[in-house]
């Protein structure tokens, strides 16, 4: 075992190994070192998680899109040799651009966490590490037992993060983001091991691997009944639509976004629903493309509901926080929307997406964060003309919500414009209800800079309030250079995930659509 | 018959780690008894006879005593497994009974002679054998359950046990007198040939009678629906120590001893109506321990709910019966020790006095005071929800495969239904250690080395066996082709 862990090669070819457990390493030197010492802590954390973006930006840089399917940094080696479990790794344009989205939040996360005033540093700082080792191992494992392994690993530490260092109502959040997370996941642990079944039964191949599931299934080697194909399909989408989350299953998601502080937050909407359109476009539907065609209308109904109503509910919202987690609603469920009209431009535009609500909610769930640490209210009611007090602040929500917003120029307009053009394609009418959650999305990012920075500077405790301090500037800054750089010119986020999107489009369209 | 009286070198050799830990038991009473100031050496003597016996134990395979005992990769499991609960109950207990006063050399003897009679149990392959090994094992278990005995919660807790074990063991001879009346035979082996040309016996109300007999003393010991009901207060009342060996070692003994019974008479699998039986105490369990555990608030009766419906996990897999099945149940068995034993360890350890944690309350902020002791019962309540990267999702996951393989679809999603609910009370411990403040002043004895020795191991295993399994895996797999290729 030790001898085998000696051996591998740390920046090539098992780079990706390094890639997920530098972070772990970081939290068990973390778990050494004394409490006391701020410094040290937080040094060891930033190198964990630095070195990390460090190793992803070189996966990014070595990265061919050309490369088919997922055999970019192929990691195939025995775990459990005995059913045919394996620590396979591998990615493709769509989780290199994800794992780049995770390394850089976490390490932004924890560059603004300096700036603050945490209790338990330590465990704070370690439990985000592991977070990350869950988050990165969820996105590169090939072998479904070992994505569910790092699926569920990524839940304690959230647990914690929100139960420990969240709000008033901290305890009641974090359990009912942990059963809801886990009442999706064990029902796609059993489809896991059903599948297994069939895929050995109709090939005689024992293995977990998705690679070999995705062939199996493309090629209609394993003959499943319909009802059986839609009920495992089921048990795989409902764990992805709860963590997405797709209204009716969201509910979870204000409560823990309310409460979590706010890295805990940044982590939450920036990766964590991620990993749930992740998981429709790598699992649910590649592996039973039938049952998702022929539940298109039914899924592209909840996303329409769920575009509007969390909108509407978002600008019904007096909280900040929120408000910004029912956009959140929102926005993914457009990213669904997209997802299952399965043309190649609105696949593309809930990548695009994914990516650039990844950023620009993290930014605001940051700045929002910077607001509460000094003056410890989230209420939009105490604010209020802040903006010549806090003129950085200000600039960088403004961005970070036109942004959301989808104003051309920022990066949250080339993936919604993508989304609905594509659509469009599809269905007229979709179109148009999801063009109409994206003017609601302008009204209520709008009414909340209106409401909070501008307007009467009346509330006399915001008279104290200081601008942003250095640390969360370095964290908030990288973020909203790539909201704008990604606007402005998204060509090469385009082209790193254009084969990955090929793939998902050509699989719906062989079972059906148009 | 020829055979039962004469006994040869390789016959004791079969059992030699079950001489050896009764003498050492013995001797251990004798010296408390006449150089009492030796005293605070038993737990060393203790430890030093079970790695002994350890060594002693790992005997060639074969069946001995003209066939009543068997060793082979499977005993050899069962042993291991008992002789490192003892050890792990010694290591994490020695220290919290010392602080009471309570570390006289009987609680070592009793431990060891359990021990004995866990491993001599699953070596037996005659039912009087296996039923010697069980009260060899269950009889020092009932005095160990009333150790503290001026306290009457333990009074109460050794009383219970006592009674309701004498009744399982009555039931266990029952079953067993009744099969030797209609076969003329008490050897697993020849009950074999009752079953040649049907793959099941309901057809015989005798064999049904003493085969339901035998398996509800089984299930006694297993603690399953619905023959749980002293589980609770016995965990309660005894002493916490001996509680991280009551839960884990007879479990395993018990489970292994059914398996063998199971596979004697049905050596092509238990077929209806014994598999659905099997199938209905699982679901019982799981449902029934999960949903009781959640509305408890002592520590331990907590824990003995938690501990029914593991069981009931683990009787899925003898309701698959499957080669994976039974793979998958012994590691289980070995993953579920370690995490128990964690558990009442890290509980075992925070006691000072009669003030030993116990309500879920009197855990509060424990996180803030003693760290490693709140990390291990964290780690611990982790694996047993079978959250990875545990050994107790690697268990879980073998089942419940092995489950889905065999068409048992229904099993496995009752299973993980009963996951879901555990979290409900598992996680409520991390809660409290973490997320509220402190109500008490906690002991600290960070002067405790050997208990610091077992929490590592604990931690240790849980973790790489979670993260490496397959080293355990393999050993499991051997052990369950030595059942089957006799």
């Amino acid at each position: 075992m030790l001898t085998n862990l000696l051996n591998l090669d740390w920046t090539g070819a098992d780079l990706l190994t390094t890639l997920i457990f530098l972070p772990t390493l970081g939290a068990v030197v973390l778990a050494f070192l004394p409490k006391e010492s701020k410094w040290a802590l937080q040094g060891t954390a930033l190198a964990a998680s630095g070195l990390t973006l460090a190793a992803s930006i070189l996966v990014a840089l070595r990265f061919d899109p050309s490369t088919p399917g997922l055999t970019a940094f192929r990691v195939y080696r025995p775990w459990i040799p005995r059913f045919g479990i394996r620590y396979e790794l591998g990615v493709d344009g769509l989780a290199v651009s994800l794992v780049l989205l995770t390394t850089l939040l976490t390490f932004c996360v924890l560059v603004v966490s300096c700036g603050q005033h945490l209790s338990r540093l330590k465990g704070y700082l370690a439990a985000f590490l592991v977070l990350e080792t869950g988050m990165l191992g969820s996105l590169v494992a090939l072998d479904t037992i070992l994505f569910y392994v790092f699926w569920e690993v990524m839940l304690v530490p959230m647990y914690f993060i929100i139960g420990i260092w969240g709000g008033k109502r901290r305890i009641y959040a974090a359990m009912k983001f942990f059963l809801f997370t886990m009442a999706g996941s064990v029902l796609m642990f059993v489809a896991i091991l059903f599948t297994a079944n069939v895929h050995a039964k109709a090939t005689g191949i024992q293995t977990f691997s998705v690679v070999e599931w995705t062939r199996a299934a493309a090629s209609g080697a394993w003959h499943l009944p319909p009802g059986t194909e839609a009920l495992l399909f089921g048990a795989f989408a409902l764990a992805f639509l709860v963590k997405v989350p797709l209204w009716p299953l969201h509910t979870w998601l204000p409560d823990a976004h309310v409460e979590a502080p706010t890295g805990g937050s940044v982590i939450l909407a920036g990766v964590l629903l991620k990993l749930g359109t992740y998981g429709l476009l790598r699992f649910a539907i590649p592996l039973f493309p039938s049952s998702a065609v022929r539940y298109t209308p039914l899924l592209a109904l909840l996303s329409l509901i769920g575009v509007v109503y969390g909108a509407w509910v978002a600008f019904a919202q007096k909280d900040m926080k929120k408000l910004v987690a029912y956009s959140s609603v929102s926005h993914l469920a457009l990213v669904v929307l997209g997802i299952f009209a399965g043309t190649a431009m609105a696949v593309s535009g809930a990548i695009v997406q994914m990516v650039g609500h990844g950023l620009t909610t993290g930014l605001l769930f940051l700045l929002v964060g910077v607001l509460y640490e000094r003056r410890h209210t989230r209420e939009m009611a105490d604010y209020g003309g802040v903006a010549a007090r806090v003129p950085v602040t200000t600039t960088l929500f403004i961005i970070s919500a036109l942004g959301s917003a989808g104003l051309p120029g920022l990066n949250g307009f080339v993936g919604e414009f993508l989304i609905l053009g594509g659509v469009f394609q599809v269905n007229v009418v979709w179109s148009a209800v999801g063009a109409l959650g994206m003017i609601l999305g302008a009204v209520y990012l709008l009414t909340l800079i209106q409401k909070v920075f501008w307007g009467p500077d009346a509330v006399p405790e915001n008279r104290a309030l200081t601008d942003i301090n250095g640390w969360e500037l370095a964290g908030a800054l990288p973020l909203i250079v790539l909201v704008v750089v990604l606007g402005v010119y998204p060509a090469p986020l385009l082209r790193l995930i254009g084969p990955s999107v090929d793939v998902v489009v050509q699989i719906l369209r062989a079972k059906g659509i148009s | 018959m020829p055979g039962y009286l004469s006994v040869a070198s390789g016959d004791l050799a079969a059992v030699a780690p079950e001489i050896l830990l009764s003498v050492a038991g013995i001797l251990l009473i004798l010296l408390d008894a006449f150089a009492r100031p030796t005293r605070p050496s038993y737990p060393y003597l203790a430890l030093a006879t079970l790695a002994l016996a350890n060594v002693v134990g790992a005997s060639a395979p074969g069946t001995w005593f003209a066939g009543a005992v068997e060793t082979s990769a499977l005993t050899r499991f069962v042993e291991m497994l008992s002789l490192g609960g003892a050890a792990l109950a010694i290591l994490g207990g020695g220290a919290a009974l010392a602080r009471d006063g309570k570390n006289q050399g009987e609680f070592y003897a009793l431990l060891l002679w359990s021990a004995a009679g866990a491993m001599l149990m699953a070596k037996g392959t005659d039912l009087l054998v296996i039923f010697i090994g069980l009260e060899l094992m269950s009889v020092p278990l009932y005095v160990l359950a009333a150790w503290y005995r001026e306290l009457p919660a333990s009074v109460e807790a050794g009383m219970k046990y006592f009674l309701m074990g004498a009744f399982a063991s009555a039931i266990l001879l029952y079953g067993v007198a009744t099969l030797y009346g209609r076969t003329g035979t008490t050897r697993l082996p020849r009950l074999a040939g009752l079953a040649t040309g049907v793959t099941t016996i309901p057809f015989d109300p005798l064999v049904a009678i003493g085969l339901v007999a035998i398996l509800s003393a089984l299930a006694f010991k297993l603690a399953l629906v619905p023959f749980h009901s002293w589980a609770p207060d016995v965990y309660q009342g005894m002493t916490t120590p001996a509680v991280t060996f009551l839960s884990t070692v007879p479990k395993a003994a018990a489970a292994v001893v059914l398996v063998r019974v199971l596979h004697a008479v049905f050596p092509a699998g238990p077929g209806d109506p014994w598999r659905p039986l099997l199938g209905f105490l699982a679901i019982l369990s799981i449902l029934f321990g999960n949903i009781v555990a959640l509305s408890q608030r002592d520590l331990k009766r907590m824990l003995a709910y938690s501990g029914i419906a593991q069981m009931g996990y683990l009787a899925i897999a003898f309701a698959t019966f499957s080669r994976d099945a039974l793979e998958g149940a012994l590691v289980f068995l070995a993953g579920y020790l370690l995490t128990n034993a964690a558990a009442f360890l890290s509980i075992a350890s925070l006691s000072s006095g009669e003030t030993e944690p116990k309500t879920l309350a009197d855990l509060a902020g424990l996180g803030k005071r003693n760290g490693s002791a709140a990390a291990i019962l964290t780690l611990s309540m982790i694996s047993l929800t079978g959250l990875p990267p545990t050994v107790g999702f690697i268990g879980k996951l073998l089942v419940f495969r092995a489950a889905v393989d065999s068409g048992l679809v229904a099993l496995a999603l009752v299973g993980v239904a009963g996951s879901l609910v555990s979290v409900g009370y598992y996680l409520r411990v991390v809660y409290v250690l973490w997320m509220k403040e402190p109500t008490r002043e906690v002991p600290l004895h960070e002067d405790d080395v050997m208990a610091g020795a077992a929490w590592l191991l604990l931690a240790a295993g849980i973790l790489l066996f979670g993260l490496f399994p397959r080293g355990l895996i393999d050993v499991a797999r051997t052990a369950v082709q030595a059942l089957a290729l006799r």
